[in-house]
């Protein structure tokens, strides 16, 4: 092992250049160690995937291995390591099919004809790909690769056939292999565009251990970022719904900006782990919430884009224009560029999600964004902008215009980020009303947290130039480096330990395990719970972790809304489940009865000796995700059949009502039904968010102009003056404060229907199968359902032992699965043998 | 020669975009446009110094870090023009 601590790069003497990439035993240790600690607070966390955890792991072992290869080796090795990395996160088969479609547009380039020949051969193959990616060529590999393969190559092949077309030389094979598909990017369909002179200029330029330090910095500060945006995820983001006063809207735009961590957290986190390699590539992003002009925005959020834009598509456009004259030149080429970062965000998105992205506020993004760079570019030509080798010495005066400029450009980008992120743009434009409504102090709070961070941010740096090499740093900067990022390691992982947060404090310890997975929030799983991800237009989708989950769903894939089990029926209820209807589903077969319900065939009225129940609730109730016969309605049946729990009744029936969809007002019309029945008792199945399911039931009727057939319920409408001109997010915000009331409304009106006709209404609390967001408004709905008067099963910590993700059906779809079905039977029908006095009774003679 | 380039370039980058500054702080290695010092339309302005100073032109896969990131580099990238002009116009029929 050589010992080298001098910067490098390439030429020199031979034995300088055997020194190349060497680093020491001590230093490795010292690096190893680090990779180890980062391992952990990866799992403390949950970083990201279980996918990305073992490319972690994956990574670091060939880290090991490849710190001391000869150097002549490394490129290769880390060309196969990034195979295997490919094929570990996304399988054998899919891995073979990427890399060999990889291999021909690769080849395509490298054919013996003229370039002209080889691009139009590359349009040809991507025209090909692009017509397989629409579904409208077939294709026989899986849908799974589409989004890493569209990563790989949609941007990189341009910046490849780029230089190309103007380097002389055009590396080596396992540079090429190791560009196109690097490591990380099995991973992270979101992926920062790195350049590829850059790639393979920057490899082992400088001192070995060095490059592989400022990879350890990197990735912790991407797991900082990445913690940082589960606070506003989790915690500060708001629907716009919610937003109902100043306050709120200080809040919804700031959280809804500051989801960019995830990106620059992500993106931190992959160049990082590739310095682990050699590549000491620049800075990803350089402080945006920093940025004193709109220039200055663009040249410190995504630096890669901006890099990717001005070599392929901003120089040449100027050098072609500038016969117009340099300004002229300058104005249309960033016009032009911002005009291309639109189309290019559009073509990532086809080959990320499969559909074309033309929304309004995705077109005057850019477009503004463009204007403004261009006058903010047309300002500092004429007047110039300052620049400094070194702390830059300001007085008072400058500091305070800094900081106004910074401030003032900070609440522009972040009003404008909220027109591009909206998903309604009617929705948008009403939220701003909210600004007529009640100012208290807290509408200072986000605006002072945001002076706070910018002025602390504003003060002067020991140097003003970026970007330099490990090696010439000053011995103290690298120290203080080291010591920060060895302190926030530690720090992190010990607050992550449960006993050392616990004995903090509770409050402390529920923030600290909130931020420690990877769910959905709670906004985004009662979207995945409407379906209403299938409709995301929400154009910034790229980083949230709800399109992650949704991307993983293949298009075929069969869900509760597109089995055909439901037609449609005029009025309130919307639709019903086919009546004496079988399918036959990828779970087994679904039978419909001749009533309508997803169970066998019984009599009208139970005959004597008969025990009847009737079950309302949705698609978990009807047994989405599991075949006939392993619904825990079917189950519990059994099993009250096999060992009857009480004199009286030879014979149980629970007759199945679930119909998908259905919100609590619909159950209404159900109850009403399920009296005709005979039963005994009426079992009303909960699950999460009653309340704003009834709410939003009650809009969505009144936006579709649906008669509301009870005037208990339409009462609330009218009391919130919503009415069917309005926008979605407005009439929710309107009727919303009405929700408990509205709740125990429907609660009261099943409860009283099934006394009315001698049945005991039962309430039984089922979660969804997924842990955390559902359960905010659980409390109040018991509570709700105990003053209704309904014996209640609160069934809440049913999944809570177990690993859930082995009792639902897929990431994307939250029914529970066969053992799912199980595990609710065996409970449900001990809670009703618990309460038989009460729920099994015989004192209704039938 | 070189070091005339060297001296003009290093006085155009003082004096259109780092005025008082050291100028022993900008030194011919320092990376302008890696470190943040030169943004677009700096190097567009260097560039069009360039081409009228020293009469050479510059195509716009050149107006890069590759060759305009150091001093050194820029002087290199004119040496090489000025050679390359030189040659053709040795070459180029007489009028």
């Amino acid at each position: 092992m050589g010992i080298s601590t001098v910067a490098v790069g390439s030429g020199g003497s031979e034995a300088q250049k055997a020194q190349e990439g060497a680093i020491s035993l001590w230093n490795f240790m010292l690096v190893a160690g680090q990779l180890v600690l980062l391992l952990l607070l990866f799992r403390q966390f949950q970083i990201e995937s279980a996918a990305f955890l073992r490319l972690a792991v994956l990574a670091f072992a060939g880290f090991a291995i490849h710190a001391f290869l000869p150097l002549a080796y490394r490129l290769p090795f880390f060309a196969l390591l990034s195979l295997a990395g490919i094929g570990l996160v996304l399988g054998i088969a899919n891995g073979i099919w990427l890399v060999a479609i990889g291999l021909v547009l690769i080849g395509i380039c490298h054919l013996p004809l003229s370039f002209r020949l080889r691009m139009a051969l590359l349009i040809l193959a991507g025209a090909t790909l692009v017509a397989q990616r629409a579904a409208l060529v077939p294709f026989t590999w899986s849908e799974a690769i589409w989004p890493i393969l569209g990563s790989m190559f949609m941007f990189r092949l341009i910046v490849y056939v780029y230089d190309l077309r103007h380097e002389k030389t055009s590396g080596t094979w396992a540079q090429r292999l190791a560009y196109f598909f690097m490591l990380p990017n099995a991973c992270f369909p979101l992926f920062p565009v790195i350049d590829y002179k850059t790639f393979r200029s920057n490899w082992y330029d400088d001192d070995a251990y060095r490059i592989y330090q400022v990879g350890v910095d990197w990735m912790v500060r991407g797991v900082i970022h990445l913690i940082l945006y589960r606070i506003v995820y989790y915690h500060l983001t708001l629907a716009p719904s919610e937003v109902t006063g100043p306050a709120h809207l200080m809040q919804y735009l700031v959280a809804n900006f500051l989801l960019y961590l995830r990106v620059s957290g992500l993106f931190h986190l992959i160049v990082g782990m590739l310095h682990l390699f050699g590549f000491r590539l620049p800075e990803t992003h350089n402080r945006y919430l920093l940025a004193s002009s709109f220039t200055d925005f663009w040249r410190r959020i995504n630096i890669y884009w901006k890099d990717f834009m001005q070599k392929v598509f901003y120089y040449p456009a100027v050098f072609a224009l500038r016969k117009f004259g340099t300004t002229n030149a300058l104005v249309v080429a960033t016009l032009y560029v911002f005009l291309m970062t639109w189309f290019l965000h559009a073509y990532q998105w086809f080959w990320l999600r499969g559909t074309v992205l033309f929304v309004w506020q995705d077109i005057l993004f850019w477009a503004i964004l463009g204007v403004l760079v261009v006058a903010n570019s047309l300002y500092e030509i004429k007047y110039g902008r300052k620049r400094s080798l070194g702390k830059q010495a300001r007085t008072w005066r400058d500091t305070a215009k800094l900081v106004a400029k910074t401030y003032g450009t900070f609440w522009f980008i972040v009003v404008l980020w909220s027109f591009w992120t909206t998903e309604s743009l009617p929705e948008w434009f009403a939220m701003w009303r909210v600004l007529g409504g009640d100012y208290t102090f807290g509408v200072l709070l986000f605006p002072a947290l945001a002076l706070a961070v910018i002025a602390l941010g504003t003060i002067p740096r020991d140097s003003g130039v970026r970007n330099v090499r490990a090696s010439a740093m000053a011995a103290n900067d690298w120290i203080r480096e080291r010591a920060i990022t060895m302190v926030a390691m530690l720090a992190l992982i010990v607050v992550s330990v449960e006993g050392v947060s616990t004995s903090i404090g509770p409050q402390i310890a529920t923030f600290v395990h909130s931020l420690r997975s990877g769910q959905l929030s709670r906004l985004d799983t009662a979207k995945l719970e409407r379906g209403y991800y299938e409709s995301l237009l929400a154009v910034n989708s790229f980083n949230s972790q709800l399109w992650e989950v949704y991307s993983k769903k293949p298009a075929n894939w069969l869900d509760v809304n597109s089995a055909n089990l439901k037609r449609f029926v005029p009025g309130f209820t919307r639709n019903e489940l086919i009546p004496s209807f079988v399918s036959n589903t990828k779970y087994g077969t679904i039978s419909i009865n001749r009533f309508g319900m997803r169970d066998q065939d019984y009599a009208e009225k139970p005959a004597a000796g008969t025990y009847r129940a009737m079950l309302l609730g949705a698609s978990s109730v009807m047994g989405w995700g599991v075949s006939d016969g392993q619904t825990f309605e079917a189950l519990v049946e059994q099993r009250l059949n096999a060992k009857p729990p009480v004199p009286g009744f030879a014979r149980f029936e629970l007759l199945n009502m679930g119909i998908p969809g259905y919100d609590p007002p619909q159950q209404m019309v159900m109850v009403d039904r399920a009296v005709e029945f005979g039963p005994h008792a009426v079992y009303f199945v909960a699950t999460g968010r009653e309340i704003s399911r009834s709410v939003r039931n009650l809009v969505t009727a009144t936006l579709d102009r649906l008669e509301i057939p009870y005037p208990q319920l339409r009462k609330f409408v009218q009391a919130a003056g919503i009415h069917a001109d309005m926008d979605e997010a407005s009439a929710v915000k309107a009727l919303m404060p009405h929700g408990p009331q509205i709740l125990a409304t429907v609660y009261g009106y099943i409860a009283d229907k099934a006394r009315m006709h001698d049945a005991v209404p039962v309430w039984i609390f089922l979660p969804q199968v997924r842990s955390g967001a559902w359960e905010e408004e659980t409390a109040e709905t018991v509570r709700i359902a105990e003053t209704a008067g309904f014996v209640v099963i609160d069934m809440e910590d049913i999944y809570r032992p177990h690993d859930y993700t082995k009792l639902r059906v897929a990431e994307w779809d939250d029914h529970p699965n066969a053992a799912g079905h199980q595990l609710i039977a065996e409970r449900l029908h001990a809670e009703l043998i618990a309460r038989r006095p009460q729920i099994l009774t015989t004192a209704r003679t039938p | 020669m070189s070091q005339e380039v060297r001296s003009n370039v290093k006085e155009f980058i003082l004096r259109e975009f780092l005025p008082g500054e050291d100028p022993n702080d900008l030194t011919d290695d320092l990376p302008l446009i890696t470190a943040g010092i030169l943004d677009s339309i700096a190097t567009l302005k260097l560039v069009m110094h360039l081409e009228e100073r020293f009469g050479i032109t510059l195509a716009a896969h050149e107006a890069n870090k590759d060759h305009l990131d150091t001093i050194e580099q820029i002087s290199n990238l004119v040496l090489s023009k000025m050679k390359q002009e030189a040659c053709h116009a040795r070459q180029s029929p007489a009028a």
